[in-house]
């Protein structure tokens, strides 16, 4: 385990071949933690790398309660207890020829894009992957480590200017989305707070550019028994935030 | 004492005998399907699917389900796609299992929960029917389990229209279970289930907000094992029909309570939302103890405390 920035723990571990190769970016994994009885729900955390060749893959946690401080307390060779691969869908790659891939993230919403915009440059180093990752504040930017050698286009929105351009990341997609040339296809993948998230939907929307979303919702069960991670759509029918999504189209979801 | 046989697992309901006194709570346990991948549903008692309604439910709004110390406050709204859909898309798969299902049923007027019954008695869809006359999470007067005269009316209905063992889910939110678990003996039920979820709500303070959508929630998990415990060892005073206990059970340890309460088979619920095999290495842990105490039989448990 590494600390990636203050309070900020990227933790790797052996999740085996089988689950290496078969994990995409958008799924997660539901980890459980013994906090002593108080809580005992497993809590889910989006893949932030997996390696297929050595089977180790890590996820990007703070502290933030009972089992992310417990999480943030395991010694290297200590066992973890999870449930994964999770989500029954992940994102889906454009894959038309030349597409401009603009992920646009928030907090704990970044270490699915990164992982997606890594996957994109190794499968073709030639993609054209931009990433805007957005903050309150500086410290607050996590998860881009790498990415920028990668060739991963990199920008930055923080809310007090203390990093990149200052305000909220729809200001930077708004900037790519009006310079957009006409032959150069975009989609838009997002994750992170749901505002953020809506805001990007409705931009995309606007500009008639596909966008995916990874719904970032409370998920108890994590394998579609429990319905307590409804997401409502546009038909009025509630969706199941684990094993219909995480990732759903912007227009499928009921923005409120 | 130590036996060198291997106890004796199954339990009867009615007509229905299970493999293993380990069922799954309606609700917490999808339709099967979802964690066939995680779990042999073979190992497993009966799977009970989730609430069956004559027609679809979108169910409530979120936030739906919050966690609690010790407990999930849940609000689902009896979300499912309606007895058809069921019997086209979701009893296939299970059927493809020897586990035997038990179908939870909810309704709003005794002629509902008849129409669902007589649907799955004519398919062959079920091998037993749970009466959800105890879901706290819908509005419009769903808790008939809180008046022993509802809850003989709906049970004698749903008599009248199968042969199939029939299972009444009692509700914990009364002062005193014994005359509903009477009422719904008497009127033909071969089992009961209890407890279903305890009501209550969740405030955020910060927000000053209820947390849920619909405001009240059935509470489940060891939160409210204490009072299921009582709940059955009351009914199982004064009934004669066995007792599939639930409420809270997490562990083995758990589930030997509920049978020595009087409970002739249990439910894990919540549970399998952390451990989707649970239920099974409940099972396991039953037979240990028993061969570990010298019960040949998880009958000889049933009830067998000091008063």
């Amino acid at each position: 385990m590494k600390l990636s920035a203050p309070g900020h723990y990227v933790l790797t571990f052996d999740a085996g071949q089988k689950m290496a190769s078969a994990v995409k970016p958008g799924q997660f994994l539901g980890v459980a933690m013994d906090t002593g009885g108080m809580q005992f729900l497993r809590r889910p955390f989006s893949f932030y790398s997996a390696d297929p060749e050595t089977g180790h893959a890590s996820i990007l946690f703070s502290v933030y309660g009972a089992t992310t401080a417990q999480m943030a307390r395991l010694a290297p060779g200590e066992t973890l207890d999870i449930l994964g691969p999770l989500g029954g869908r992940a994102f889906t790659p454009d894959t038309r020829p030349g597409a401009h891939q603009v992920m646009v993230g928030g907090g704990y919403g970044v270490p699915p894009l990164a992982f997606l915009a890594r996957r994109l440059l190794t499968a073709d180093p030639d993609s054209s992957v931009t990433l805007i990752n957005g903050a309150r504040t500086a410290e607050f930017l996590v998860g881009t480590e790498g990415l920028e050698t990668l060739g991963i286009h990199l920008r930055e929105a923080t809310n007090d200017g203390s990093r990149g351009t200052q305000g909220l990341v729809t200001l930077i997609l708004q900037e790519i989305l009006e310079a957009r040339a006409e032959h150069v296809p975009i989609h838009i993948y997002t994750c992170g707070p749901t505002p953020m998230m809506r805001a990007v939907a409705e931009m995309a929307m606007r500009y008639e550019v596909p966008c995916q979303v990874s719904m970032e919702v409370f998920m108890p069960c994590g394998v579609g028994i429990c319905m307590g991670c409804a997401v409502e759509r546009t038909d009025q029918t509630f969706a199941r935030g684990c094993t219909d999504g995480p990732v759903f189209e912007a227009r499928e979801v009921a923005w409120k | 004492m130590e036996i060198t046989t291997v106890p004796e697992l199954s339990v009867r309901i009615g007509s229905l005998t299970l493999r293993t006194p380990v069922t799954t709570g309606s609700g917490t346990f999808g339709f099967g399907s979802e964690v066939a991948e995680f779990v042999d549903l073979n190992k497993i008692g009966a799977v009970t699917v989730k609430a069956t309604s004559r027609e679809a439910r979108a169910g409530n709004p979120p936030l739906r389900m919050v966690e609690t110390p010790a407990g999930v406050l849940n609000a689902i709204g009896l979300q499912n796609g309606g007895i058809e859909n069921y019997l086209a898309e979701k009893a296939p798969f299970l059927r493809r299992y020897s586990v035997p299902i038990i179908v939870n049923v909810p309704g709003e007027n005794p002629e509902d929960f008849a129409y669902v019954v007589r649907r799955l008695t004519d398919s062959g869809a079920a091998d037993a029917i749970e009466l959800n006359i105890s879901c706290p999470n819908v509005s419009h007067g769903l808790d008939f389990a809180t008046d022993p005269r509802l809850t003989a009316e709906v049970v004698a209905t749903c008599r009248r229209a199968t042969h199939l063992p029939l299972i009444a889910k009692l509700s914990p939110n009364v002062a005193d279970i014994r005359p509903i678990a009477k009422a719904a003996e008497e009127a033909g039920a071969d089992g009961l289930s209890l407890i279903n979820t305890v009501i209550g709500t969740s405030i955020d303070a910060k927000k000053r907000r209820f947390r849920l959508a619909n405001i009240t929630g059935g509470l489940s998990g060891p939160a409210i094992k204490p009072i299921a415990l009582l709940h059955v060892y009351r009914a199982a005073q004064a009934v004669e029909i066995p007792i599939i206990g639930m409420g809270g059970i997490m562990t083995a340890t758990d589930a030997v309570e509920f049978l020595l309460a009087g409970a002739s088979a249990v439910a894990v619920g919540t549970a399998s939302f952390v451990n989707p095999a649970v239920a099974i290495e409940i099972s396991e842990g039953i037979a240990a103890y028993l061969k570990e105490n010298g019960f040949a039989t998880v009958g000889a448990l049933v009830g067998a405390i000091e008063p």
